[in-house]
């Protein structure tokens, strides 16, 4: 049989409308019949929260017990120095008219700190504890290659310790340093805001841990969480708004040396 | 239709059905459920076990009623059961599995305590060189009802 051009392209048409509806239609069924039974809501509905944090660093005392909490909550290697939060100590030394910013955090703050700068020389200083923000839009999800990482409903990011292939891509995205390679798992890992406690109604191990009540954590869809409430009346600001990331922490007494 | 027609169609037939088959094999059922992920990992974060319990469950049904009640109308009220004893979450599961006992030392108490520039001002701070003579704190002050000198 001889076949014309036209032929030929009406025969591949059909052959490649066909493929891809064939396997659009083998992947709905599948796919559907799992979503139906396995969908995400169970007991707890993700469509009804969306979580927000926040910070009010004028608190924070420094002695550490939210990194110290995080890490025995979510088996973070402890001996190792990576952190899901940490806590930074600025000090802002005045020595003429030149001004001298110390940012540190020895081992993520967990033994505390000691006063190794001569009070006197110390123009101001306080502590800034750091976590995952939580993005809005998050520059970690958007480099993941394989899916590993995502944002939920509830506005959690979260890994996904199977499918993650380790290749770190996700860790040199975030500008904030919230990731970490966690060698035990061999996956990239973070703060997940404690999501198997946040999910069963109970605070983050680092809200629950903090003494000062510096880490407030709450649903920013109920107008009366504690989240809000200090949202509507504190001044607040966000870290590297100018990224548009988006973040869900948010700070009170932010300085302006503060990255 | 001509045979080398016959087998490019073949050939791409093959191809397509291949692919459909090993994508459909390899890619994991829950994936795409809900977004560009595996909807089947939140469950997996959502089952990971809880450590931390909270200072309700060591305050109600009996167990801990007096120290509770003095920790909870005392200055230390802030600070959680377990910011000292250590997550206990277990021991609340199974009262035979003891959490380690809480952490005594001047240093931990320091860990809030001894003064620090960076602490903010109206927070009680000591300094550990003059305050104390190196005893225990819980020498003087009660960890669960703190006074302030």
């Amino acid at each position: 049989m001889n076949l014309s051009r036209r032929e030929f392209a009406k025969i591949g048409c059909r052959i490649v409308i066909g493929a891809t509806a064939g396997t659009a239609m083998i992947e709905s069924i599948a796919t559907n019949g799992i979503a139906a039974e396995n969908s995400p809501k169970g007991d707890y509905n993700w469509k009804e929260h969306y979580w927000g944090y926040l910070i009010d660093t004028r608190k924070c005392i420094g002695c550490g017990r939210c990194a110290n909490a995080c890490k025995l909550e979510n088996n973070v290697p402890f001996d190792e120095p990576v952190y899901r939060t940490w806590v930074e100590r600025y000090r802002i030394v005045n020595k003429g008219r030149e001004e001298n910013v110390t940012i540190d955090s020895p081992n993520g703050g967990i033994n505390g700190f000691t006063d190794d700068i001569p009070a006197e020389q110390i123009k101001k200083a306080f502590y800034v504890p750091k976590i995952c923000n939580h993005c809005e839009n998050p520059p970690c999800v958007q480099v993941c290659p394989v899916g590993a990482t995502y944002s939920t409903e509830d506005g959690v990011v979260l890994v996904d310790y199977n499918y993650c292939i380790g290749c770190r891509y996700c860790i040199q995205g975030c500008p904030y340093g919230a990731r970490y390679f966690n060698t035990e798992k061999g996956t990239a890992d973070k703060c997940t805001w404690c999501y198997h406690r946040i999910t069963k109604g109970l605070q983050p191990a680092c809200v629950e841990a903090c003494p000062v009540g510096a880490r407030v954590f709450g649903d920013l869809k109920d107008p009366e969480s504690p989240v809000n409430k200090i949202l509507d009346k504190e001044r607040i600001n966000v870290l590297k708004p100018d990224l548009g990331t988006k973040p869900k922490v948010y700070y009170v007494g932010l300085d302006r040396e503060v990255r | 239709m001509q045979p080398h027609l016959k087998r490019a169609f073949t050939l791409l037939a093959i191809a397509i059905i291949g692919f459909i088959a090993v994508r459909a094999l390899i890619v994991p059922d829950s994936f795409g459920q809900n977004g560009w992920y595996r909807g089947d990992s939140v469950f997996e974060l959502r089952n990971f076990p809880v450590k931390h319990a909270e200072p309700v469950s060591c305050g109600e049904e009996d167990c801990h009623k007096t120290i509770y009640s003095i920790w909870s109308s005392a200055g230390h009220k802030t600070v959680n059961c377990e910011t000292c004893h250590g997550p206990s979450q277990e021991h609340v599961n199974n009262v035979r599995i003891m959490p380690p006992p809480a952490n005594d030392s001047r240093d931990f108490c320091g860990l809030c305590h001894f003064k620090r520039a960076a602490r903010p001002s109206g927070f009680p701070q000591i300094d550990p060189e003059t305050h104390g003579e190196n005893l225990k704190c819980a020498y003087c002050h009660n960890p669960h009802k703190p006074w302030f000198v």
